[in-house]
């Protein structure tokens, strides 16, 4: 089966058409989810920030790098699963018009890449945080910090966009 | 009563000039989430801590302390972007009831939240110890959360109810 049969046939499920607001009685079902995702993406967001900044030593000072993680993480991975389960729903309705937008294409393209960027502060500069818990962080986790910052800034601007191109 | 003021809001120089850039309202927009992001996150952060659920290793004057100015920049960024989203589209506004329930929140909320930032600053070790936090502590906690929550809803409701009204 290409890509697009399948993107296609996900169009079809009957998921897909209520959440288009084509069932008897799913009309408000897209303004419910998308306001749901939005909820769940202000946690991610806002919550990363709080790491980034303190990574970069601008907030947070007088937090252990180590506890704030701890702290602050599992409600950003909590959220993240909220905000993609409502994602989906929402990819669901227009799967392929939504796979062939470009700012839909850059947003995971920075999403991906914000992966990547915390697998490498995990493996590196993180795995030596008992070392500078409670210092200015070392230059690597600075990086990682300002780089995850400016990525999920992107991802908020490139998801806004995607309502503005992406068009009924 | 506000309709005339939409109107004629819509016909001034600086509202046309900005409608005439594609580009001013979703980047507007953007710059409003990611404000949302950190006064909700923030708020989210120190209504755990209230309610002893996260954020338990500092205390609860400690996080007031590092997250409310956070909180107070991120609304001053809110009210710049909604301004400037108003002066582009004043009507989609001002007719419907979605924009005047987020007002009327917002303002109680932030009223709530300059109260309990002034109690906190007030007597920190009454507030950070669990013994002697005031029983108002939770309900503001619970409270506020869901304002903040029924903020979002009528925010992203302008925009789905607006063209009922209009």
């Amino acid at each position: 089966m290409s890509i697009d049969a399948l993107l296609r046939s996900i169009e079809a499920l009957p998921l897909s058409a209520a959440v288009r607001g084509e069932l008897p009685g799913s009309e408000w079902l897209f303004p419910i989810i998308e306001t749901l995702h939005v909820m769940a993406l202000t946690v991610v967001v806002g919550s990363i920030a709080m790491m980034d900044l303190r990574l970069l030593g601008i907030a947070s000072r007088n937090s252990p790098v180590s506890r704030l993680s701890n702290e602050v993480l599992p409600w950003t991975w909590s959220a993240w699963c909220v905000a993609a389960v409502f994602g989906t729903l929402m990819f669901m309705s227009k799967a392929h018009t939504y796979a062939a937008n470009l700012q839909f294409q850059l947003k995971f393209a920075c999403m991906g890449l914000a992966a990547l960027n915390m697998l490498v502060f995990h493996l590196g500069a993180f795995r030596r945080v008992e070392h500078w818990d409670l210092d200015d962080p070392p230059r690597s986790a600075k990086l990682a910090g300002a780089i995850s910052l400016l990525l999920w800034i992107s991802v908020v601007f490139f998801g806004r966009w995607v309502g503005f191109t992406v068009t009924t | 009563m506000f309709r005339p003021f939409a109107d004629w809001l819509a016909t001034t120089a600086v509202s046309r000039t900005l409608a005439d850039q594609p580009w001013v309202v979703p980047t507007s927009q953007s710059i409003h989430i990611l404000a949302v992001s950190a006064v909700f996150a923030s708020a989210f952060m120190i209504n755990l801590r209230l309610l002893g659920v996260g954020a338990t290793g500092r205390s609860i004057s400690q996080l007031s302390h590092t997250l409310l100015p956070w909180m107070w920049r991120g609304l001053v960024v809110l009210l710049c972007t909604g301004i400037i989203q108003t002066l582009v589209e004043p009507v989609r506004q001002f007719v419907t009831p979605a924009f005047w329930a987020k007002m009327v929140l917002i303002a109680l909320v932030a009223t709530m939240t300059a109260l309990y930032a002034r109690a906190v600053r007030r007597n920190a070790p009454l507030w950070d110890a669990a013994s002697s936090r005031p029983p108002r502590a939770k309900i503001f906690a619970i409270v506020s959360t869901l304002m903040w929550l029924a903020i979002i809803v009528c925010g992203r409701f302008i925009a789905y109810t607006w063209s009922m009204y209009a």
